[in-house]
């Protein structure tokens, strides 16, 4: 096999050493490829070219095969970056498989059951930016028309930000109340994130408690971008601010809880900050632009205005999701 | 001077005089042009770490007959700190020297057999072995 | 960004945006004060134009440092959107911070 790529090799240089035809330089960049192919060094080929010059022109003077010498000593480095760069590729992809496995794991452990209440209808997606979800949405509800919901946005992104997540979900389940009131969710999730994590990595949630007998949300927030309530009647956005630090800073933290009813036709818009810091050449896109798209979609169903709102949001970035994006919206009918 | 089997390491001089004994000796057990560049570049590379991370070592060259084929061995020794993760120097990737960029998975890529064993505050002992074919 | 220390007072300009790629930087800068005692940090955010929240992780992260050391970390010049972004994770009520507009020029 060495032999024959040496004879082929050595074909190539003596049609080339005597037409010097634009054929033979293709030629030569076929067989490269050829040589690519088959893994050989730098360093192989510049020895094979010595040797089909020595077998041709024998006569030359020993300065050139000197030269010849001095660039086979100086290719072993490419030569040996070459097979790095393979390997490296190998463990890419490695990873990358790897990541798709992690990723289903994630989206298997994190599912969340979509409750269904008298009078609400609920729009929900969550699209991660890469392949792990830093954000994460969880509901726990029972028979008599008591749902609670949280959302909550992990401080970066990826693997790290994923496998904190699962943390969050683990001290949900433990408190698998749906009755839960909002401050005291906080409060143990807090503490649950607080002795666990790195200095820098902190968890934004916010915490709704929605009673379908009542039409009432009564709701929390522990540093998370505020939802928004839309008023039918008056056509009106207004945020729903509340008062409270990202989870896991400090051990202290108390969270405040507020009380909302929802009327026919309002509502309850809720997100990470995926949806709310997404940015074009123009720069920032504003809440309002946001609020607009809503509004443009309100009497449709609350998946419909869900996906409209990530469909119109994405289109302005040029295609690109820079975090990942969280949107959930709660319509009373 | 092909007598002598090793070479001291304790300054960048001496990384020129040990691949010159591993080259000597490499042609004369009739390995050709390519692989004495290979086998002075692992050479290079290992006295380099010597130099550059124990400051003070030794490579030694043997020449080795097993079943009638013929080989080099290069043994690097050195007192020095020692690698506290021999898994991640191994790694592509990860160049300790920062010079030629191959590191010891360059290395363990240019020779046919390698050994490293290494000792946190003790010192390093790398074998790294080329068959004649 | 630049950074000059002495006696005790570390003063800092962060410039430019704040974000995933740039924050490992800053993090690393700021990491080589975090031990220090009683450390007075003054950081001027009056030219950054955009930070998301692994921004606010790092200075986060620096705060918490510096104060278990009996430190103080005060961030100055912050944007009406940094101002916000601070507000609404409740971090503008622990830590120093003062917008553009107060308490100077």
């Amino acid at each position: 096999m060495v032999q024959k790529i040496d004879s082929q090799y050595k074909e190539i240089l003596r049609q080339y050493m005597q037409r010097q035809s634009e054929q033979n330089l293709y030629d030569g960049q076929n067989f490269s490829r050829q040589l690519i192919a088959e893994n050989t060094s730098p360093e192989e080929v510049i020895s094979m070219h010595k040797a089909a010059m020595q077998e041709m022109y024998e006569d030359l003077p020993d300065v050139v095969w000197h030269s010849f010498d001095l660039l086979i000593e100086m290719m072993i480095s490419y030569g040996l970056a070459l097979q790095e760069r393979e390997s490296l590729l190998q463990r890419q992809e490695e990873l990358r498989v790897e990541m798709d496995l992690a990723a289903n794991v994630q989206e298997t452990l994190l599912k969340t059951t979509t409750p269904s209440l008298e009078g609400l209808d609920i729009g929900l997606l969550s699209i991660p930016a890469r392949k792990m979800n830093g954000d994460y949405v969880y509901f726990v509800s029972d028979q008599e028309g008591h749902a609670g919901i949280a959302v909550a946005d992990v401080i970066g992104k990826g693997l790290p930000a994923a496998l904190c997540m699962s943390m969050v979900k683990f001290g949900m389940d433990s408190l698998n109340n749906s009755r839960a009131r909002p401050k005291d969710v906080l409060d143990v999730i807090n503490r649950v994130v607080e002795k666990s994590i790195d200095d820098s990595m902190f968890v934004s949630m916010f915490y709704g408690s929605y009673n379908a007998g009542e039409a009432t949300m009564t709701y929390g927030s522990a540093g998370h971008e505020p939802a928004i309530l839309y008023r039918a009647k008056s056509e009106t956005f207004s945020e729903l601010n509340s008062k409270g630090l990202l989870l896991g800073v400090s051990p202290a933290a108390k969270y405040e809880e507020h009380t909302v009813h929802l009327e026919q036709g309002d509502l309850l818009i809720m997100m990470t900050d995926g949806v709310t810091e997404g940015r074009n050449e123009e720069g920032f896109i504003e809440r309002e632009v946001i609020f607009e798209l809503i509004h443009q979609m309100k009497d449709e169903p609350a998946q419909v205005i869900v996906r409209h709102v990530y469909d119109e949001l994405v289109r302005m970035q040029n295609a690109e999701l820079s975090d990942d994006f969280t949107l959930v919206i709660y319509k009373k009918v | 001077m092909s007598n002598q089997s090793s070479v001291e390491i304790q300054t960048e001089w001496d990384i020129v005089a040990a691949r010159q004994l591993g080259r000597n000796v490499a042609k004369e057990l009739g390995f050709g042009t390519v692989d004495q560049a290979r086998i002075t570049t692992a050479i290079s590379e290992l006295a380099r770490n010597i130099y550059l991370y124990a400051g003070h070592g030794k490579i030694e060259i043997q020449r080795l007959t097993n079943n009638g084929m013929k080989g080099i061995m290069i043994i690097a020794a050195d007192n020095g700190p020692g690698i506290s993760d021999v898994r991640k120097v191994m790694e592509d990737g990860f160049s300790t020297s920062g010079g030629l960029g191959a590191g010891l998975p360059g290395v363990k890529r240019l020779m046919d057999e390698f050994k490293i064993d290494t000792t946190q505050g003790e010192g390093t002992d790398i074998r790294a072995t080329k068959w004649l074919r | 960004m630049e950074l000059e220390e002495s006696n005790n007072v570390l003063t800092g300009i962060v410039r430019g945006e704040i974000d995933a790629h740039t924050a490992p930087v800053l993090r690393e800068k700021l990491e080589t004060y975090q031990n220090e005692k009683n450390l007075e940090a003054v950081l001027d955010l009056s030219d950054v134009n955009y930070m998301d929240s692994t921004g606010l992780g790092v200075f986060v992260a620096f705060y918490k440092s510096i104060n278990s050391n009996g430190g103080h970390v005060k961030l100055k010049g912050l944007s009406a959107r940094l101002k916000r972004l601070f507000d609404i994770t409740g971090l503008g009520d622990i830590m120093d911070i003062e917008a553009v507009g107060k308490g100077g020029k």
